[in-house]
């Protein structure tokens, strides 16, 4: 009998303690010591070289500021979740510039001019701080930007064969797609791939107010000009098919981000760079989105360490940053002067991305764009693999666009 | 007299044991009432406010303008993927249920050799996380130009094909991955079911002259059912409310396929949740828990009834 009593309160112990354990882990971390020096936490979302130059840079920065850079896989959702309680939020994240508008609205953004005078950010290329700007205030201090790059593969594609417009792209399309082999592939019902379609043809997904433009004429006209391309291209065409035919060596030449390029001359493969092809139709270069990486400041943040915050910013301002991530990453530093260097003006990818960014268009950075990813997704497949009517489709895809747009309200 | 005595201290021991038995059973109680019931209320009482991404700290509560917005989510587009959800439900179900015994039975077979092997390789699918091998499906198998399947077919001198481009063919490839990843838990249970059977019904019956077949009607099949029945029960909800496998193999932003199957949770999902408007998402999260609710209170009855 004491037995079975020793058991149950063991049991019953145990119950308690594991109940306990559990709740125990919903519990907020203490806070980070105010005492003497200051600690600055990074949230990102990089690899590895971008946040070593980074981390060397501010190092400098000790005793006054100690800054920890924490990658988050997870980084926007996180955002949402903590953004504005000080003790669980960064201080400062590293991400593109497309998601300031939302949390811009959210009210977790400080200003960046709040922190550094406006007139210091004209040693930015305009497009950047176009880029870092959400209804008029600047939220971001801009690092390095990337757009997506024309790429051939040398063993078929001569400089001299590299297509100056887009017919001649297409020219070369119905040649050499072939037994197994693709003139050109590229993620053509992805919507960040399919945008420099419609930006060169004068279309867009969203504008700067925030209205959907998918039936617009400019837009139905890419898509249907897009498609005949399309058709050229295998059916499945996500990020890892694409990729591999083009590292395989089984299409000839793509369209696709500076980040493939690293693999790709790991596997061995003599790859060449060229500027967008010219549409025929307009006149005007394939025009891609712009991504410019950039460094958001938390509200919390700039309100209780401005000092060190500015301590920060001040360092990650410096041309060397810029010089240093495009020699580590092949990054494109978004100030003008870095572009003085020889260092950076040798480097082939990083020359292509400051040419192809002189068409380029930043990626809205409304919270409306947030819905516009899957149904622009939506179209594009309904025209290119499913074969509906452009008018139609379009205009479905534009009611949807609005409807969800005043969902969002 | 002294009947009534030996009643009201019976009535005490019974009471005091069932304290006794919720106290014991507090901790996890409270538990579940943390982990379960209270994302629900908490899901309930967002779908009243207007919290999005305008009003984020300031949100409050504006009543049901919410549920009158999410009621127009419940359209033509609605019903077809309900259809379709539950075409999926009873076509899983059934092939499932049907294929995992048969594979439990062969595992039974008497004097069937390296029993165990089988058993660890038929639990590794279960093993793996779901989102690696519904990629892995997806990239490795169904994948037009690289997967195995069209390998195969092109060796054979055929056409490729993209298997998840057109609807039938979608639902089709998506079943199969759903089987591939829920038979294991399924021929487990039945496994085990069929283990616990006693062997002198099947005695008498091959005495009587019963055949295979009338053995599995009468005996097996009514004799596992009550124990697999809880089983099957929350298996059939978790493939009703399956949302992984056909929103990775063909909805995935970027890697759309053409199909365009819908279940109710892959449909709110496009027509609400990328709105960022949690307001409104969670009204419609708690409408369809209330179809939820309402479809296991039938099912229940149902299943009680028959056992």
């Amino acid at each position: 009998m004491r037995r079975k009593g020793k058991s149950r309160a063991g049991a019953l112990a145990m119950a308690v303690s594991l109940t306990l354990g559990m709740l125990t882990g919903c519990g907020t971390q203490p806070a980070a010591e105010e005492s003497g020096e200051v600690t600055i936490t990074i949230w990102h979302d990089k690899e590895e070289a971008v946040t070593q130059v980074l981390e060397n840079a501010l190092s400098e920065l000790e005793p006054e500021a100690h800054v920890v850079l924490e990658k988050k896989s997870d980084l926007t959702e996180a955002l949402k979740m903590v953004g504005n309680d000080p003790k669980a939020a960064p201080d400062m994240y590293l991400f593109a510039h497309d998601k300031i508008g939302v949390y811009a609205e959210m009210g977790i953004l400080a200003p960046i001019t709040d922190i550094i005078p406006e007139e210091e950010l004209t040693a930015y290329m305009d497009n950047t701080i176009e880029a870092a700007t959400y209804k008029g205030t600047v939220y971001q201090l801009p690092l390095y930007y990337e757009t997506l790059l024309f790429m051939y593969n040398r063993l078929y594609m001569s400089d001299e064969e590299v297509p100056a417009t887009t017919e001649e792209l297409y020219a070369y399309m119905q040649e050499n797609t072939k037994g197994g082999h693709y003139g050109f592939v590229e993620q053509h019902s992805t919507p960040y791939y399919a945008a420099g379609w419609i930006n060169g043809f004068g279309g867009y997904l969203l504008n700067d107010q925030g209205e959907p433009g998918l039936n617009r004429p400019e837009t139905e006209e890419a898509l249907t000009y897009h498609k005949k391309f399309a058709d050229l291209m295998p059916g499945e065409t996500e990020y890892a098919t694409v990729n591999t035919l083009f590292k395989e060596g089984m299409a000839h030449a793509t369209i696709a981000g500076p980040w493939l390029i690293p693999t790709v001359r790991e596997s061995g493969m003599d790859v060449g760079i060229a500027p967008m092809p010219v549409i025929d139709e307009t006149g005007t270069p394939i025009s891609p989105y712009m991504g410019v990486q950039g460094i958001q400041v938390l509200k919390n943040a700039a309100e209780k360490k401005p000092e060190a915050v500015e301590k920060v910013l001040r360092a990650l301002m410096s041309d060397e940053i810029g010089t240093q991530l495009a020699k580590a990453s092949g990054c494109a530093p978004a100030r003008e002067s870095c572009y003085e260097q020889e260092s950076v003006t040798g480097d082939e990818v990083v020359m292509a991305m400051k040419e192809t960014a002189g068409n380029a268009v930043p990626m809205p950075n409304l919270p409306e764009m947030d819905v516009m990813w899957t149904v622009t997704g939506t179209l594009l497949t309904d025209v290119n693999m499913s074969g509906k009517d452009v008018a139609e489709s379009a205009d479905r895809a534009q009611a949807e666009a609005l409807q969800l747009i005043e969902n969002m309200k | 007299m002294k009947k009534q005595q030996h009643t009201d201290r019976e009535k005490k021991k019974i009471r005091r044991e069932t304290l006794s038995a919720y106290g014991q059973s507090l901790p996890s109680l409270l538990l579940i009432l943390l982990i379960v019931i209270f994302p629900i209320i908490y899901t309930g009482y967002i779908s009243l406010t207007n919290m999005n991404v305008y009003h984020w700290n300031n949100y409050e509560l504006i009543g049901l303008e919410n549920y009158k917005d999410a009621l127009l989510v419940f359209d033509n587009g609605f019903l077809t993927a309900l259809f379709v959800t539950i075409l999926w439900t009873i076509v899983n179900m059934v092939l499932q249920l049907v294929i995992a015994y048969g594979i439990a039975m062969l595992l039974n077979t008497k004097g069937l050799r390296l029993r165990n092997v089988y058993r660890t390789l038929l639990i590794f699918p279960w093993a793996m996380p779901g989102y690696v091998s519904i990629l892995l499906w997806k990239t490795g198998m169904y994948n037009s130009q690289f997967g195995l399947l069209n390998q195969w077919i092109q060796k054979l001198g055929g056409e490729p094909v993209r298997w998840l481009g057109s609807n039938v063919l979608a639902f089709i490839s998506c079943t199969v991955v759903n089987l591939w990843l829920a038979l294991p838990f399924m021929i487990t249970i039945i496994d085990g079911a069929l283990q616990s059977l006693d062997k002198s019904f099947y005695e008498s019956a091959v005495l009587d002259g019963a055949t295979w077949l009338e053995q599995t009607r009468y005996i097996t099949i009514p004799m596992i059912k009550p124990i697999i029945a809880p089983s099957v029960l929350i298996t059939t909800f978790t493939t009703f409310k399956q949302f992984d496998i056909i929103y990775l193999l063909t909805q995935q932003v970027g890697a759309k396929t053409g199909a365009d199957i819908h279940t109710i949770l892959t449909y709110a999902y496009e027509k609400a949740f990328i709105t960022n408007n949690y307001g409104y998402s969670s009204a419609i999260s708690i409408l369809i828990f209330g179809m939820l609710l309402v479809f296991s209170m039938l099912t229940s009855a149902k299943s009680r009834e028959e056992v």
